[in-house]
C-alpha cells in the first residue's frame, strides 16, 4: 500500500483547540459541582431505592420542597429579612468600629501602643462568650444580637486595616513625601489605594464572620430569621427544615460575598497578583 | 546653585556614614557622584533630596535652607517606584495634582511622548519593562520641571543595553530644560558618559576623596581614546580612595588633579 500524508488533518489541529479553550471556560467552574452534585443524586437515588428511609438526612428533593412551601406561605421572605437586617446592621457597625480604630492604630504610634494591647486581649475572648452579658445589658431582643454580630466582624476588619497601613511599602509613602503630600493628601492618595487590596480581603472575612454570629445571635432566643429556623427544626424534628435554613445561609453567604467582590473589583484592576490573572 | 556645606550624617544606631561634605554645583551642571558601597552616596544625595536630615551642615538651594523635600528638587530611585494603582499617565502627573486639569492633560501627553511612551498612557505600571517603568519615573521626575533632579544609581538594575539606551535618553531630556542633575552611581562608564564633574568618596566615613572633570565635548563617544582616559582617571582614583595611607586629595582641587594628570 502506498504511503499517504494527511495533510488536511495537520490543519485541524487549530480549531479543536480553540474550541478547547472556549469548552474550559464553562468547565472550570462547572468542575466544582461536580462532587457536591454526584453526592447529592446519590443519596436521592439511595432513598428513592428503599435503601434509606431519609427521615434523619432528607433527600435533596424533601429539602427543596421544604423551601418551596416556605417560599410560597411568605414564611422564608420573613426569616431571611429578619436575618439579612441583622447581618447588614452587626457588619455596618463592625466595619465602621473597625476601620476607624484600625485605621487610627495603624497610622498613629502612640494610638498603638495606647489601644491595641487592649484589643488585642478583648480579641482572645472568644466571642460567644459576650452572649449572657449582652442579653444581661442590651435585653434579648435585636440589639443584643446586632451587638454580637458586629463584635465579630469588627476584629478581622481592624486587625485587617492596621496591619493593612503598617506595611504600606515605605519606598511608596517616600514617594508621597518627595512630592510633599502631608496629612489627608497622603492618606488619600498613597495610603488608602495601597490598602485597598488588603482592605477588602478584611470585609470578606468580616462578613463570613457576621454569617457565622448572626446564627449564634438567633440561637439565643429569636422568633424569627434562619436561625431561628434552625432551632424551630431541631426542637420539632424537622430536619429538612434545618436543611432548608443551612442551604439559604450558603447562598446569602456565598451572594453577599460575591456582591463585595463585584463591588471593588473595578478599584483592584491593578493588581499584579498570580490571583488576578486566573490563577493556574 | 545648590551649595552643599560641611555635610554630614551620623544615624542613631551610631553609623557614621558621611563626614562633613561639601561642594558647589552650578545650574545646569551634571554631577556625579561615585564610591564604593558605605561611601555614604546615598546619604548624600537623600540629605540633598529632604529626605533625611544631615545631622550636621546644611544644604541650601539659591538660598532656601533644604530641610524638607523640596518643589525645585526631584529625585528618581534606583526602583521606578511607580504608583501600581495608577495608569502611565497619571503617575506622570502624580506631581502636578495643583495643576488644572487641561494643563496636566497637555504637559502629561508631552512627557509621554518625550520619553517614547505615548501608547502605554492607559496601561498599568506591571505591564511596562523595566526599562520603560524607569522612564516613566525620569517623565514624572521631570515634568515638574525641578530646578535639580536627583538620581540615585537610576539604571542599576536594567540590563546594559536598556541603561546605555536610558542614559542617552536622560542626556537628551536634561537639554530640554537644563536642571541640575545629580547622580550617584557606582558605574564608571556612567559617570564619565554623563557628567561635567565626578566626585569621587571614600567609605567609613563616607567623604570626598577627589574631584576630576570630565572636559569631553557632547556627545560623548564611548568608544574613544579620550573618553578611556577620563574612565582610568576615575578608576585610579576609586582604587586610591579604597588605600587608607592615601590622603584625601580634594583640598587641592584642580591643582592637585593637574599634579598626576
Amino acid at each position: 500500500m502506498a504511503m499517504t500524508v494527511d495533510l488536511p488533518a495537520l490543519e485541524q489541529t487549530a480549531a479543536p483547540r480553540a474550541a478547547a479553550a472556549g469548552w474550559s471556560r464553562y468547565a472550570r467552574p462547572v468542575l466544582g459541582l461536580v462532587l457536591p452534585v454526584a453526592l447529592a443524586l446519590g443519596w436521592e437515588l439511595i432513598v428513592a431505592l428503599g435503601y434509606s428511609n431519609g427521615r434523619l438526612v432528607p433527600p435533596p428533593s424533601k429539602v427543596f420542597e421544604t423551601i418551596v412551601a416556605l417560599a410560597r406561605s411568605g414564611e422564608l421572605w420573613r426569616h431571611i429579612l429578619a436575618t439579612l437586617w441583622r447581618v447588614g446592621a452587626g457588619f455596618a457597625l463592625g466595619v465602621v468600629a473597625g476601620t476607624v480604630m484600625g485605621a487610627v492604630s495603624g497610622y498613629w504610634g502612640l494610638a498603638r501602643r495606647l489601644l491595641d494591647p487592649t484589643v488585642q486581649a478583648l480579641r482572645a475572648i472568644p466571642s460567644i462568650a459576650w452572649v449572657p452579658l449582652f442579653i444581661l445589658w442590651l435585653g434579648i431582643f435585636e440589639t443584643s444580637k446586632v451587638a454580637l454580630i458586629a463584635v465579630g466582624v469588627f476584629f478581622p476588619i481592624y486587625l485587617g486595616v492596621m496591619g493593612a497601613i503598617l506595611s504600606v511599602d515605605r519606598k511608596v509613602v517616600e514617594v508621597g513625601r518627595v512630592f510633599r503630600l502631608s496629612g489627608f493628601a497622603m492618606i488619600r492618595r498613597i495610603l488608602l489605594p495601597a490598602v485597598l487590596p488588603a482592605y477588602v480581603v478584611s470585609l470578606r472575612v468580616g462578613l463570613g464572620l457576621g454569617w457565622m454570629f448572626v446564627v449564634a445571635a438567633e440561637f439565643m432566643g429569636a422568633s424569627e430569621g434562619l436561625g431561628y429556623l434552625l432551632i424551630d427544626g431541631q426542637q420539632l424534628g424537622k430536619p429538612a427544615q434545618i436543611l432548608a435554613a443551612i442551604v439559604i445561609f450558603a447562598i446569602l453567604g456565598k451572594l453577599t460575598d460575591w456582591l463585595i467582590e463585584v463591588a471593588t473589583a473595578p478599584l483592584l484592576r491593578w493588581q499584579d497578583a498570580f490571583g488576578a490573572r486566573g490563577g493556574q | 546653585m545648590l551649595a552643599l556645606k560641611d555635610v554630614g550624617k551620623t544615624y542613631p544606631n551610631g553609623v557614621h556614614a558621611l563626614e562633613r561634605f561639601s561642594a558647589e554645583i552650578s545650574p545646569g551642571e551634571i554631577v556625579a557622584i561615585i564610591g564604593g558601597s558605605g561611601c555614604g552616596k546615598s546619604t548624600l544625595l537623600r540629605a540633598i533630596a529632604g529626605l533625611d536630615r544631615a545631622s550636621t551642615g546644611s544644604v541650601t538651594l539659591d538660598n532656601a535652607v533644604i530641610t524638607s523635600p523640596h518643589a525645585e528638587i526631584g529625585i528618581i530611585f534606583q526602583e521606578p517606584r511607580l504608583l501600581p494603582w495608577l495608569s502611565v499617565a497619571d503617575n506622570i502627573g502624580f506631581g502636578l495634582a495643583d495643576l488644572p486639569a487641561d494643563v496636566r492633560r497637555e504637559r502629561v501627553a508631552a512627557a509621554l511622548a518625550r520619553v517614547g511612551l505615548a501608547d502605554k498612557a492607559v496601561a498599568w505600571p506591571r505591564e511596562l519593562s523595566g526599562g520603560q517603568a524607569q522612564r516613566v519615573a525620569i517623565a514624572r521626575a521631570l515634568v515638574p520641571q525641578p530646578e535639580v533632579l536627583l538620581l540615585d544609581e537610576p539604571f542599576s538594575a536594567l540590563d546594559a543595553f536598556t541603561r546605555r539606551d536610558l542614559q542617552d535618553h536622560l542626556l537628551d531630556l536634561w537639554a530640554d530644560t537644563r536642571p541640575t542633575l545629580i547622580l550617584v552611581t557606582h558605574d564608571v562608564d556612567e559617570a564619565v558618559v554623563l557628567a561635567d564633574r565626578v566626585l569621587v568618596m571614600r567609605p567609613r566615613p563616607g567623604r570626598l576623596f577627589e574631584r576630576i572633570t570630565i572636559n569631553l565635548a557632547r556627545p560623548r563617544d564611548r568608544k574613544s581614546e579620550l573618553f578611556d582616559t577620563f574612565k582610568r582617571r576615575v578608576l585610579t582614583a576609586l582604587d586610591r580612595s579604597l588605600d587608607r595611607s592615601v590622603r584625601d586629595v580634594t583640598d587641592k582641587s584642580s591643582a592637585g588633579e593637574a599634579m598626576w594628570w
